[in-house]
């Protein structure tokens, strides 16, 4: 999977940009510097010894120089990525507990005003582009009713090591209230936006699930020895219910990123979502392509937690085993 | 119970009270930190502490901070507060400059050198001196790095004599620039070199080793007032990679030390620079008397910049959690509406420091727009008033190029010429005498028999609203007198690597709405960009006379002279209709009421308004 991004990203970069050294050189860049800009990045050589170069860095683990900042590219990923990481938790916290709670209400209150109030909500905000509706938030949550900051996470001034890069948790570490209170106000409003745009697949699959699950056989079979309401709402529905919402909720965090591109940007969020942004306006695709491995890595990671999921909601399921 | 059912339900259970545990322990500490914070940090936005911080917010973000490379708006203005140069306009004038490391000057008779006292006691805010090696050092690095901003210095000076000396890479990495050795000295002093020291507190620049030839320039002091003529600390950038020829310092970009008033706290791409009074300035103890404002120790303590979308900044103004705030002027009435907040639209030569827009019409690369007749229908075709009124709501001005307005020799260098106007008649009328089809204002087809205007695309810069907008306007317009373009956007990055790239008759984009701002203020900036520099944005303009009277202008002393270089500059592109001269927007500052200090000036490009934070502070 890795191996196909990359070529793809290799040969969109290739086609989108086709002087890419004049870009990188910048405005009025004298011919000498775009020479030494094409010269550092093998821009001058054949296609194939440019694909040779960029798997070898790949391989090695070595994304190269940023060519717009000089930097190694891998240390800016490592800067970016922890607050992206933060971003994504915080919102895939808020899209379980109010994307489940709210399929599972909607399901079990099949064709009430419940119901349709439910549908209504999630399909309204899922239906909203991430531009709008982070410009919505802000306007409302920063400048009428000022409850939350518009933007940053929160570090700025704050003298927090950076331990594992992500903000919240360093500042927790190192028992940093003040810094720990900053960083939860920051992210309250991005997380809570980047969820509520991104959730509504989960509430509708939970939903359907409960649908199909709350008058099937086994349901029935349940009632009729005897368990308690509750116990079959917990162990016959829900459960059997979130099977398909792990599958939907792992595909859920690959979209979250794709919506901290955009996100990241409206909030002033310092991460690869914001990092990527700038990389496609500038056409910088040896970032790009760094940026497109990490969010690949990063669905791969999440599709590999929902497949060490599945076993704890349906023991006929279990791990390494051909079928 | 199955055992198994038993064992998945015991990891559930297990799962739900970790989750529950780690959700209410989150909680906890969260309303424990907010229930033992009896005070605001002085570091969240808006919440400066006994008003000695300050938070400004914009939009777009520094590309770098090494001052060798920075080449944006956002990067000049945290550089500006951290580095000095030698000198930096006096803050009331855009032609007058006052001393900054430099204590004093001279010009040689033939301007062909400038030599600069340097004051002592300097210091870098690690404790590094400054002296004239640090200074030759400085302005080498920006030549031998050759990045894209060091052409502005590469117009006078070069690394190369010509003959036997050449500075390279090798060379600045090696001298020892606080303790020089002879051979040191020897290299540094050597008097046939663009940049000669002359002793440890003196300095010189030869002019006549750059582009432009053996040839004074009447606006030098201009092009060291640029970042890229800022001292650097040799030692700090020797343990930060040192200096690559032709490529940046990656080390470099996030990494700054100054001799300035603040010093870099922090850089969070993305999101925010925060800078620190320096506490060692060495103008600390300087007496009044010998302080300019160019050099006076700070007043605030700390300065936080953040880079916002406009709607985001102008929420933070409204809430108060940003003093100062960096928006088009689009945003006029919004801003002005806003409770305690001063609003205000500075001076032209502001918006012309920011951005002078135009037309570029290629005739390389689209054969009809080598009729004189066919650019003239565009410029009468182009209703300026409705794209003043729709998309600036009044705020911006036409002008006539190439000298911007506000700046030196605009008034001496249009006058008797207005900008064009729009008629559309007239407009219809002349493309049918250049042969095409054209339609009046009332539907009559003109020249039926004529040809149909060949489509053409019409490039602008997606990412800026009010191009965009005008854009359209103007599509509008000229398709109502039969001239059909396509609308072509592309992002800033990419749209400024076509309007800056050297013409070729085989671009994709022969017309599209160009701007130009200052790289340093100097009229002669704008005018060798639009009539020697043959970009593609630059409609391929390669005249000859021009290209003289420019050469002529940059090189006199003579401002009747210079008038006279620019005023048939102006004359004749105005009669070619070389570029359609659009419009100037204008800028405006926006800050809460209780905020002054501000000293405007458009080469300090300090949130494109002003010229230092140091004497910015709460009159309340």
């Amino acid at each position: 999977m890795l191996l196909g991004v990359a070529l793809i990203v290799f040969f969109i970069s290739h086609v989108l940009s086709p002087d890419p050294a004049l870009l990188w050189a910048g405005p009025r860049a004298r011919p000498e510097t775009i020479r030494a800009v094409a010269a550092a990045y093998h821009l001058n050589d054949p296609l194939p010894a440019q694909l040779y170069y960029y798997f070898q860095g790949l391989v090695t683990g070595n994304f190269g120089l940023d060519p717009q900042t000089g930097r190694p590219i891998m240390s800016e990923i490592l800067f970016y990525a922890p607050n992206t990481l933060e971003l994504v938790l915080a919102s895939m916290v808020i899209i379980i507990v109010l994307g489940v709670g709210l399929g599972y209400l909607s399901g079990m209150r099949f064709g009430t005003k419940v119901d349709s109030a439910i549908r209504l909500f999630y399909l309204t905000t899922w239906s909203t582009p991430y531009y709008l509706g982070a410009v919505v938030a802000i306007l409302a949550f920063a400048s009428y009713i000022p409850l939350f900051p518009s933007g940053g996470n929160g570090g700025v001034g704050f003298s927090v090591a950076p331990t594992t890069g992500v903000f919240v948790l360093d500042a927790l570490l190192q028992a940093n209230w003040l810094a720990v209170e900053s960083g939860i106000d920051h992210l309250i409003l991005p997380a809570t936006t980047l969820a509520l745009l991104s959730f509504g697949i989960v509430p509708r699959i939970m939903r359907s699930s409960i649908l199909d699950t709350r008058w099937s056989t086994h349901v029935k079979a349940a009632r009729a020895r005897g368990l308690g309401e509750g116990e079959v709402r917990r162990k016959h529905i829900l459960r059997n219910a979130l099977i398909d919402t792990t599958t939907v909720i792992a595909t859920t965090f690959g979209w979250l990123f794709s919506g901290t591109i955009i996100v990241e940007q409206i909030f002033a969020w310092p991460g690869i979502g914001q990092f990527s942004y700038s990389a496609i306006i500038s056409v910088n695709y040896p970032v790009l392509v760094a940026c497109v491995f990490v969010f690949t890595l990063g669905v791969i990671v999440a599709n590999f937690l929902a497949d060490i999921i599945y076993p704890l909601l349906d023991p006929r399921i279990t791990l390494g085993e051909g079928g | 119970m199955r055992s198994s059912e038993r064992r998945a339900v015991g990891r559930t259970i297990t799962v739900t009270i970790l989750v529950i545990v780690l959700v209410v322990a989150a909680g906890a500490v969260y309303f424990a930190a907010r229930s033992t914070s009896s005070a605001p940090t002085s570091m969240t936005p808006g919440s400066p502490s006994a008003k000695t911080s300050l938070v400004l917010e914009e939009e777009d973000q520094p590309d770098t901070l090494d001052p060798a490379v920075t080449y944006v708006t956002p990067g000049w203005e945290v550089v500006d507060q951290v580095y000095q140069g030698l000198v930096t306009y006096n803050g009331t004038s855009i032609t007058a400059f006052e001393g900054v490391l430099a204590k004093s000057w001279t010009v040689s008779a033939d301007q062909m050198n400038y030599t600069f006292a340097l004051r002592n006691g300097v210091t870098f805010s690690n404790g590094d001196p400054f002296n004239a090696y640090v200074m030759w050092y400085s302005i080498y690095r920006t030549i031998v790095m050759a990045q894209a901003p060091y052409w502005i210095l590469n117009q006078n000076l070069a690394a190369w004599n010509g003959n036997t000396l050449n500075v390279t890479a090798d060379k600045l990495n090696s001298i020892n620039y606080f303790a020089p050795s002879a051979a040191n000295l020897t290299i540094m002093m050597n008097p046939h070199q663009s940049v000669q020291v002359v002793n440890d507190s003196a300095i010189r620049f030869n002019l006549g080793y750059g582009t432009n030839g053996m040839a004074p320039y009447s606006d030098f002091l201009a092009t060291l007032e640029t970042p890229m003529a800022m001292a650097v600390d040799p030692a700090f950038v020797a343990s930060h990679g040192g200096v690559t020829a032709g490529l940046p310092n990656g080390a470099m970009t996030t990494a700054m030390m100054g001799t300035g008033f603040y010093e870099l706290q922090s850089w969070v791409p993305g999101q925010s620079v925060s800078l620190i009074k320096n506490p060692g300035y060495w103008a600390d103890g300087l007496p009044q008397s010998e302080l300019n404002s160019a050099i006076s120790p700070a007043i605030l303590n700390n300065i936080i910049i953040y880079f916002k979308p406009s709607a985001a900044s102008i929420a933070d103004l409204q809430s108060g959690n940003a003093q100062m705030i960096f928006v088009p002027v689009t945003y006029y009435n919004v801003t002005k509406s806003i409770p305690g907040v001063t609003t205000a639209i500075l001076s032209p030569a502001f918006g012309s420091a920011e951005a002078v827009s135009y037309l570029y019409m290629d005739p390389q690369a689209f054969e009809p727009f080598n009729n004189t007749q066919v650019r003239e229908a565009i410029a009468y075709g182009i209703n300026y008033g409705v794209i003043i009124d729709n998309v600036f709501a009044g705020h911006a001005i036409q002008w006539v190029g190439p000298v911007p307005p506000g700046f030196q020799y605009y008034n001496e260098s249009t006058s008797g010429l207005n900008p064009y106007q729009y008629n559309a008649t007239k407009a219809a009328e002349l493309l049918a005498r250049a042969g095409y089809v054209s339609h009046l204002p009332s539907g009559t087809v003109l020249n039926p028999s004529g040809e149909v205007f060949p489509r053409v695309n019409f490039l602008y810069d997606s990412d800026s609203p009010t191009d965009s907008q005008a854009a359209q306007i103007i599509a509008t317009n000229l398709d109502a007198i039969g001239m059909s373009v396509t609308l072509t956007a592309l992002p800033y990055k990419t749209y400024s690597s076509v309007i800056f790239s050297p013409s070729t008759n085989t671009t994709s984009y022969p017309m599209g709405i160009g701007f130009y701002s200052e790289d340093y203020t100097a009229s002669i900036d704008y005018v060798y960009y639009f009539t020697s520099d043959n970009y593609i944005g630059t409609s391929n303009y390669a005249s000859a006379p021009a290209i003289s009277w420019t050469r002529n202008a940059s090189t006199s002393a003579n401002g009747a002279a210079v008038i006279s270089d620019f005023r048939n500059i102006t004359k004749t592109m105005y009669a070619n209709y070389t570029d359609i001269w659009l419009y100037v927007a204008g800028m405006m500052t926006v800050n809460q009421n209780e905020i002054a200090g501000m000293t405007p000036n458009p080469a300090g490009s300090a949130a494109g308004y002003f010229l230092y934070f140091n004497t910015v502070h709460y009159s309340s």
